[in-house]
Formats: structure tokens, C-alpha cells, sequence
């Protein structure tokens, strides 16, 4: 126990040092008073009384020392000298310093800030109760009502299984009426996930099927914004599509599911008798395996269900759910699409780091190598080795603290821009997606903290291993210019050659993201996006019955055809590219063998006679729908080539051919004719084939749809439609929402958001990165050039031809760049693996990406190298001899 | 050992240092003279390691300090013992005996 006690000498000691202090010096005095007065009685004059007693008492400085030494606070000391020296080096040399301390801070400020979003999204646990219990079910398709609750009766070893989906619902305020992403869930969705709310209840058993009462629950930012954060907010009524739902309960401000942008929850309305239960699939499943559930039992239960559903329902070939079953667990399921180039980042700016942290050591060697006689100087008088390292490390730390300052002030400054840029937003997307729930904090200054002292470190280590190189002698050798340390030359080079590994790296990485983005952009699109804005429009079903809904949406795309600058106007169900959905069984007439669960799929899109030529889309068969094609004449579809080939493979002519879409409110049920192609045009996605698509004329469709699509083909910018359409749609029904206007272009380009933004920053990452490649080889030869002025003066007077110098200084500075590509690419050979998943039709060990990245760099590396080399072979010779 | 002689091995100081303060508190310049005048001036201690003996024993908590004022009205620190002081002094002194039982022996045998 002696060490406690020691310890809490120890303490005392830091906190009262000044009193140990004079009690020490009072004590002395005391003695030496004493033993002087002993001396004077004893006979001696009074001053060498005084003498005697020093001398008796030993060096008085000397035992002071070993006394504070005892007190063990000498580290204190210490430290504050260190402190002192280092600021007094780094402020005397301020071009080192600010150059040294920005370039750390460039790289402090994007690593912490990266990792402040990775610790906010990714390490803290998710909203749920013990999530490791928590799977989601595999997803080819979307799930039907019927297959949720047979799955749900025959799961044994699952405490609960829910089902989710989401829609676009109307919120009536005041004075308009805004849009809101609402998940659809059934009632047992919040036991499922183990989440309680802050106010009220969840939703109970049986509140999701027919005849329930309509309830919602509303999530914490929602009750904020919309409602004021009313306490008395359970048990009242609010206007949810036109109709009265009651809200039940709020939930805490850290739930999200399954996205932070889904704002409220409503039930499902599970009703076997209504024909979409069988036939729409739509839903996502998440399940809540029983406590103490082991992997065997998992695995069991998965081929339990995946054999059950494959006897109960059958399955067409290309929606077959009995294949690649999984149960995915829910952390990857909600933040799988944000984890992967959220790391990929933190990955990329942490290389930027290295380089920056290698640039600075770099600096460092030189400025040691200059400051030789001096250290050379004090280690002879004595200071040992260790405290000449421990200053150094000082220096380095401090500034590597100075740098973490102005780094992490920069990237608190530029948070918000920097969380708007990162990839991630969501598939529903009409806000920040998962930027949502970021929010400055601890983590980025933690963050930049550790960062900061870990770069000190990590910079002063390759000086201070130079620091014992050699002795004295050779340092403080006679004339002002000693021989330059080959030692810290060589390491030097070894920097450049890690540093240009990372800038290979980087740059290779940039220009695959930049040719996966050209490529996604190439994808044909079989439609004009130019010129073309989506009016995305709301109506709720208590504001408006199904039949006036649909003449209003036809009635107020005629009028929009009609506003100045418009060319063309038209409806679709579903905006191509952007909105999925919408897809089931259909029947073919002259295939009646495929029926029930065997019959192939489409999707379908209720779509308005000028859509097709408003979006561009070109027909190669027959024709589109006019104005006699409504209720009352025969039913007619259109579809795409893609379904050609999938219903008739052997090349039979669709035209006139019957079919019939089980689409739930398509028309009168009968045999529909088709009688026309269109090409392939993106409908769902930019990426993969073309699905089939069924068109069905918007006057024979009575799907009493709340939502439609408008859109307009403008002679101008098409965002200066927005103005207009909105002024209209709130002339003629003020219960109708604007949810959003986008030009299509805008569309598409959200589509590959995630693909742009990981090209932006790493396009940034690497132009950095070479910048601060060029700018290391550039100082590195530059240095070791200068040291070698006098060399090439007395070879140039001596005759030599400054062409061969130039060579010769330049190919022993390429030496370590060649080096540095070569591992560079090779790296990048072994690290593409991880990166495939970010590319679209372009691979990651591409040649011609690879050697691009490693030719930039070789130039680039050249280049930095050949302008000091000829710049010191211009200096006059003489010069050169009497430079001192 | 006598003025000729080197310093005292530092464990004897520690023991002698205990012993004064057990028979009375006592100032370090008061210890100083106490062990000088107690072996009759064989002892001379060397102040140099005085005043580091103290702070040592007080760190162990086998004496204690605090200020007080001498017979002459002058402030200084003085150091006492404590309990677990006692039981050392006790310990040290049984040791001390043991060593010089020991040396004794070996210095009194004759040639064999």
C-alpha cells in the first residue's frame, strides 16, 4: 500500500507546490541559522560563522535540487522548459511553421470530421432494443399481405414478425398542405424492434386490420416542427390525407426506422378479402428472433419458412422467393448503403493524413539536419539523449496540437456543408436522408484531439531517430557548410516513396469513380430528360373522392399544357427512373396455362395520352393512347419492348394480342388489348435491364390513387415552371399538395447521387493529395540540391556540362517517385477488392485507370524534381565556391 | 565510525533519526545535535543526507512534521513519530543487532 500513500504525496505535491517550496527554504534557513549561531558562540567572527555552516551543510543548490527531485515533479520542470524551447523554435521560424502546421491541419480537419459522421451514424447503436436479435427478410421482391401473415403464423423460433413499407402522405396545416414520408407498418412493427415512445403508445394488435380505428404515431422531429412539441399532442385528431387520424404517441428523438427521413407511422390495413392482398407486393420483413437464439437455430428456422412458402405459393421463374434466401441483419439492412463509402472516405482522407503527417516529417528531417551543430552542441555539454528526444517530441506535438486547433475550427465551421455533400441520403430521398439525425458534437473535437497529438508523434519520430546519427565531431566540423547527413537523405527519399504510394492510391481512386459516373451518365435512358420537370402531386383521400381526383389530375395536366413556355404536358402513375413499385401478376390470353402463382410479372403505370411525347419516348410498334381511348371504349395497353421479350420470347407480334393486369382499380377487369410498343425507357433505376412495363390510359384506370406524377415539357429552363404549376394546382383545389418540383435531369442525377458525391470528394481528396505529393518531392530535391550547390559549382568550373548534372540530380529524385508508382499500382491492385462495390461498369483493376494515375504522377513527380535541378545548375560557379 | 570515516551506511541514519525522535519531537538541526552529543561526538552526521533522510521517513509515515515554535520564539518544522514509526524503530534495532552480532563474530575468530 506504500505506493498510495506515495501517490497521494505525490498529488499534494502537484497541487502545493509553492508551500513544499517554502516550507523547504524556511527549514534550511532555520538549520543554518542554528548551526551559525553555534559557530559565533564557539568563537568565530559572525560572516565565517555564516561560511562554516554552508560548508558543513553541503551544496545548499545541490540539495534543493535532489530534494525537488524527490518530490518527483522534476517532470514538471521539464516540461515547462521543453514547452518554452519548443514555442521559442517554432516561432522563430514561422514560414516552417505555418506551412508544417497548415498542411497537418488540412488533413486533422477532413479526418475528424469524417469521423465525427462515421461515430454518429455508425458506431452508436441503433434505436432498437438488443438490434442483434433483430433480421430483416430477404427482398428479390416485395412481399404480399397474404405471404407477411403466413410467414408470421408458421415462424416458430421469431418473438415477433412485422411487416413495413412506405408512402407520400398528406399533412393538412393552416394555410396549405405539405408531404410527408410515412412508414406503413403492422401493428406489432414497434414490438418488433424492442422501441418504446416518449409519449403515448405504440400501436396495439388488430389496429392494422379492417374496421380499426385510424391512429398514427408520429416521430419526435415531426411533433417538433409540425406540432410544436405539444405536450397534450395523444388523444387529439390531426388531418392525415384529408381524413381524421388520431395520434397515440410520439416517439424518442433518436428513433429512426427505417430512415431518419420517414416522419410519422401509420398501420397497415391488412384485409384478406381485398384483392391487392394477394396479388401487391409491396412490403419489407423484419423479424425478432426469440431470446437466445443461436446461429443453428437461425439457419434452421430460414429453411423452415423458405420451404413453407415454396409449397404454399408458387413462383415464375423470375420471381422465384424460395431463392437466395437470407436473413439480413437489421444494422446492415438500415445502414448497409451509408457504411460502404462512409468508410471508403474515412479511408481515403486518412491517407491524406499520412501524407500530410510524412510531408511534415520530411520538413522536419531538414530543419534537424540545420539545427545539427546545435543539438550537437548540447548533447556534448551533457544533456542526455533521451531529453534532447523528449524536446523534440515537444516541439512536434505542440505543433501537431496547434495544426488539431485549426483543423478542428475548420471542420466545425464547414460540418453542415460537408454532411450535405456525403453520400447519404436515402432511396425515398426528399431531405438529408441520414444527415439527418448528424449534428455537431463531442466526437469531432475528441476527434481531432487524438489526431492531433497522434500526428505530433507520429512526425517527430523520424527526427528524433536521426537524432543519435552521429557524434559530435562530425557536426561541429570547421567550416560553415558541414557534409550533408545521408542518413536523413535516404530516409527522405523513403518518405517520398511512401508518399507517392498514397497519392497513386488516391488518384487511381478518383479517376475510377469519375469513369464509373461517365459510364452511368452514358446509360441510355430511352427517354429526353432535358427540358422535362416532375410536379409531384398530393391529394388526401377525406379532401377528395377517387373519381374527382382523377378528372382533377387530367383536368389540371390539360390546363398546365395551356401555361406560357409549356410544350407538352402529361400524367404518369409513377415517375420513370425515380419511383419503383407498382409491379404484379399479369395473365396473357393466349398463355392461359400461366396463371395463378406462375404468372410473370410487370410493372404497370397509369399514364395520360401526352406522356409519352412530353418525356420523349419513342414508339416502335402501333400507337399511343388518344382521347377516345376512356371508360366506356374497349381497354387498351401499351407496353415496352422489355415485356415483348419477356411474355413472347419466340417473337410473336404483341399487337392485338389480350392480356389482363391483375393491377388492382385497372379498368373494368376484362381482356385488355395491347396495341402498341414503346421502347425500352428507364423506369425503375438507372442500373441493371430494363424491367417489363405495362401502360394503361389514365381515363379507363379508377385506382382511386392519391398521388400523380405531372410532368412538363418546357421551351426554356423547366425550373422556372415550378412558379407557375404551383399557382395553378393551389387556384383550383387548395387541398391539393405540391409536393415537389424537379426537373428531370435533377431526377436522374439523384439516382446516382451516391456515385457523384463519392466521385467529388475523392476528386478533391486527390487533387490534394498530388498537390501535396508535388510539393514534398519538390522540397526534398530542392533541399538536397542546395546542399549539393557547391558540388555542382566546382564541377561546372571544372568543366562538366550542366545538362549531365541536371540528368544525374534528377534521376537519383525520380529513383524513389518510380518506386513509389510502382508499389503504388500494385497496392491498388490488392486494395481493389474492397472498392468494386462503389464502381458501375468499370473494373477496379482497370489498366487504363491504373496507369493513368501512376503516368500523373510520374510527370508530376518529374517535373517537381527537374525545376530545382536546373535552377541550381544556373548558379554561377563562383558564386557557388565562396557561398558560405 | 569517526570524522575520518565516510558517510554512515544510509539505513543507520534512518534507525538513529527514529531513536531521537522517540525519546522527543525534535527539529532536523535539534536531531543533528542530539545524535552528535548522544555518541560523544563519534558520530558526525552529514547534513547533506539529514534533511533527505527526514523527507524520506515522512513519506513512509514513520514520522510526522508540522510547524511549531522553539524556545526562543522562532518558527521551525518539527518531526515526531508515529505508531507505525515505533513498530520500525523496534524492527531496525533487532536488525542492527543481528548485523553486528554477525561482523563481531567473524571479526573475533582467531587464525585457524
Amino acid at each position: 500500500m506504500r505506493w498510495l500513500d506515495d501517490l497521494a504525496f505525490r498529488i499534494r505535491a502537484l497541487l502545493g507546490r509553492r508551500e513544499l517550496e517554502r516550507d523547504l527554504e524556511d527549514e534550511i534557513a532555520f538549520h543554518l541559522e542554528r548551526e551559525t549561531e553555534k559557530n559565533v558562540a564557539g568563537g568565530m567572527d559572525p560572516r565565517e560563522a555564516r561560511r562554516e555552516a554552508l560548508r558543513r551543510f553541503g551544496g545548499v543548490d545541490r540539495f534543493k535540487e535532489r530534494t525537488r527531485e524527490s518530490w518527483g515533479l522534476r517532470w514538471l520542470d521539464d516540461l515547462r522548459a521543453d514547452v518554452r524551447y519548443a514555442l521559442r523554435q517554432l516561432l522563430g521560424s514561422p514560414g516552417f511553421s505555418v506551412v508544417a502546421g497548415l498542411t497537418l491541419a488540412l488533413g486533422i480537419a477532413g479526418t475528424a470530421a469524417i469521423f465525427s459522421v462515421v461515430q454518429g451514424l455508425l458506431l452508436r447503436p441503433l434505436p432498437y432494443d438488443e438490434p442483434d436479435r433483430i433480421v430483416r427478410f430477404w427482398m428479390p421482391l416485395w412481399w404480399r399481405g397474404q405471404e407477411y401473415d403466413f410467414v408470421r403464423e408458421r415462424a416458430t423460433a421469431f418473438e415477433e414478425v412485422a411487416a413495413y413499407s412506405n408512402d407520400g402522405v398528406t399533412l393538412r396545416g393552416e394555410s396549405s398542405t405539405s408531404v410527408t414520408v410515412a412508414g406503413v407498418v403492422s401493428a406489432n412493427l414497434f414490438d418488433a424492434l424492442g422501441a418504446r415512445p416518449l409519449l403515448g403508445r405504440t400501436f396495439r394488435e388488430g389496429e392494422d386490420r379492417p374496421g380499426a380505428e385510424e391512429v398514427v404515431v408520429l416521430s419526435h422531429g415531426l411533433w417538433r416542427s409540425e406540432f410544436g412539441g405539444d405536450p397534450g399532442i395523444v388523444d387529439t385528431r390531426i388531418l392525415l390525407n384529408g381524413r381524421p387520424a388520431t395520434v397515440v404517441g410520439v416517439m424518442p428523438p433518436e428513433f429512426f426506422f427505417p430512415d431518419p427521413e420517414t416522419r410519422l407511422w401509420r398501420p397497415l390495413d391488412l384485409d384478406p378479402a381485398d384483392p391487392a392482398y394477394a396479388s401487391n407486393g409491396w412490403l419489407a420483413l423484419v423479424g425478432r428472433f426469440e431470446e437466445g437464439t443461436g446461429d443453428a437455430r437461425r439457419r434452421a428456422e430460414l429453411d423452415r419458412i423458405v420451404a413453407a412458402v415454396g409449397e404454399r405459393f408458387e413462383y415464375p421463374d423470375h420471381a422465384d422467393k424460395t431463392r437466395d434466401a437470407g436473413l439480413i441483419p437489421i444494422r446492415e439492412a438500415i445502414l448497409g448503403d451509408v457504411e460502404g463509402p462512409l468508410v471508403l472516405l474515412l479511408a481515403a482522407v486518412a491517407a491524406l493524413l499520412l501524407m500530410a503527417c510524412v510531408n511534415v516529417a520530411s520538413l522536419m528531417l531538414a530543419r534537424m539536419s540545420d539545427r545539427r551543430e546545435e543539438v550537437a552542441i548540447r548533447a556534448a555539454l551533457g544533456a542526455p539523449r533521451g531529453r534532447l528526444a523528449r524536446q523534440l517530441l515537444t516541439e512536434t506535438v505542440i505543433l501537431g496540437l496547434g495544426a488539431g486547433g485549426i483543423g478542428a475550427a475548420a471542420a466545425a465551421l464547414s460540418f453542415d456543408a460537408v454532411v450535405a455533400a456525403l453520400p447519404l441520403r436515402v432511396a425515398s430521398g426528399m431531405g438529408q436522408g441520414f444527415g439527418e439525425i448528424l449534428s455537431l458534437d463531442w466526437s469531432l473535437a475528441a476527434g481531432a484531439l487524438v489526431l492531433a497529438v497522434g500526428t505530433g508523434l507520429l512526425v517527430g519520430l523520424a527526427p528524433v531517430r536521426r537524432l543519435g546519427g552521429e557524434g559530435p565531431a562530425g557536426a561541429l566540423s570547421p567550416g560553415r557548410d558541414p557534409v550533408p547527413d545521408p542518413g536523413s537523405g535516404r530516409l527522405q527519399s523513403v518518405f517520398v516513396a511512401a508518399e507517392v504510394v498514397l497519392a497513386v492510391l488516391l488518384v487511381s481512386g478518383a479517376v475510377l469513380l469519375a469513369r464509373s459516373v461517365a459510364e452511368l451518365r452514358s446509360v441510355e435512358l430511352g427517354f429526353e430528360s432535358a427540358g422535362v420537370v416532375a410536379v409531384d402531386l398530393f391529394v388526401g383521400e377525406g379532401d377528395m373522392g377517387g373519381g374527382e381526383r382523377l378528372r382533377f389530375f387530367r383536368e389540371t395536366a390539360r390546363e398546365a399544357a395551356e401555361l406560357p413556355g409549356v410544350e407538352g404536358a402529361g400524367l404518369v402513375s409513377r415517375l420513370p427512373v425515380r419511383d419503383g413499385g407498382w409491379q404484379g401478376s399479369v395473365r396473357l390470353e393466349d398463355r392461359p396455362d400461366l396463371t395463378g402463382d406462375r404468372a410473370p410479372n410487370s410493372y404497370w403505370r397509369a399514364v395520360t395520352p401526352g406522356f409519352f411525347r412530353t418525356m420523349g419516348i419513342g414508339i416502335v410498334r402501333g400507337r399511343t393512347f388518344t382521347g377516345d381511348d376512356r371508360t366506356g371504349a374497349p381497354d387498351v395497353a401499351v407496353v415496352n419492348r422489355a415485356f415483348v421479350e419477356a411474355m413472347w420470347p419466340e417473337g410473336a407480334d404483341p399487337i392485338g394480342k389480350r392480356i389482363r393486369s391483375l393491377a388492382v382499380g385497372d379498368g373494368s377487369g376484362e381482356w385488355t388489348t395491347v396495341v402498341g410498343v414503346t421502347a425500352n425507357a428507364r423506369s425503375v433505376g438507372v442500373r441493371g435491364p430494363v424491367p417489363p412495363v405495362l401502360y394503361r390510359p389514365y381515363a379507363q384506370f379508377t385506382a382511386t390513387n392519391l398521388s400523380t406524377v405531372l410532368v412538363l415539357r418546357g421551351s426554356g429552363d423547366p425550373a422556372l415552371l415550378a412558379g407557375p404549376v404551383r399557382s395553378l394546382v393551389r387556384r383550383r383545389s387548395p387541398v391539393v399538395a405540391v409536393a415537389r418540383v424537379t426537373p428531370m435531369e435533377r431526377v436522374v442525377e439523384a439516382e446516382i447521387s451516391e456515385s457523384l458525391r463519392l466521385r467529388l470528394f475523392l476528386g478533391l481528396f486527390a487533387a490534394v493529395a498530388l498537390l501535396l505529393g508535388v510539393v514534398g518531392v519538390y522540397g526534398v530535391v530542392s533541399y538536397s540540391v542546395g546542399r549539393r550547390t557547391r558540388e555542382f559549382g566546382i564541377r561546372i568550373a571544372l568543366g562538366a556540362e550542366p545538362g549531365r548534372l541536371v540528368r544525374s540530380a534528377v534521376r537519383s529524385g525520380t529513383v524513389p517517385v518510380l518506386i513509389g508508382v510502382t508499389m503504388g499500382v500494385g497496392a491498388a491492385l490488392v486494395v481493389s477488392r474492397f472498392v468494386s462495390g462503389f464502381l458501375y461498369g468499370i473494373e477496379p483493376t482497370d489498366p487504363w485507370s491504373l496507369g493513368a494515375a501512376g503516368g500523373i504522377l510520374l510527370l508530376a513527380g518529374a517535373a517537381a524534381t527537374a525545376v530545382p535541378a536546373l535552377r541550381a545548375t544556373r548558379v554561377d560557379p563562383v558564386r557557388a565556391l565562396k557561398a558560405e | 565510525m569517526s570524522k575520518s570515516r565516510p558517510d554512515m551506511i544510509k539505513g543507520t541514519l534512518d534507525m538513529l533519526i527514529l531513536k531521537v525522535l522517540s525519546l522527543e519531537p525534535m527539529h532536523g538541526w535539534g536531531i543533528s545535535e542530539r545524535i552528535q552529543r548522544m555518541s560523544d561526538d563519534v558520530l558526525e552526521v552529514n547534513q547533506g543526507s539529514l534533511y533527505p533522510a527526514l523527507h524520506r521517513l515522512a513519506r513512509r509515515g514513520w514520522i510526522g512534521s508540522g510547524w511549531d515554535v522553539t524556545e526562543n520564539n522562532r518558527r521551525a518544522k518539527y518531526y515526531r513519530l508515529t505508531p507505525a514509526g515505533e513498530a520500525a524503530l523496534a524492527k531496525e534495532r533487532d536488525h542492527w543487532r543481528e548485523l553486528s552480532w554477525a561482523v563481531d563474530r567473524v571479526m573475533a575468530a582467531e587464525g585457524a
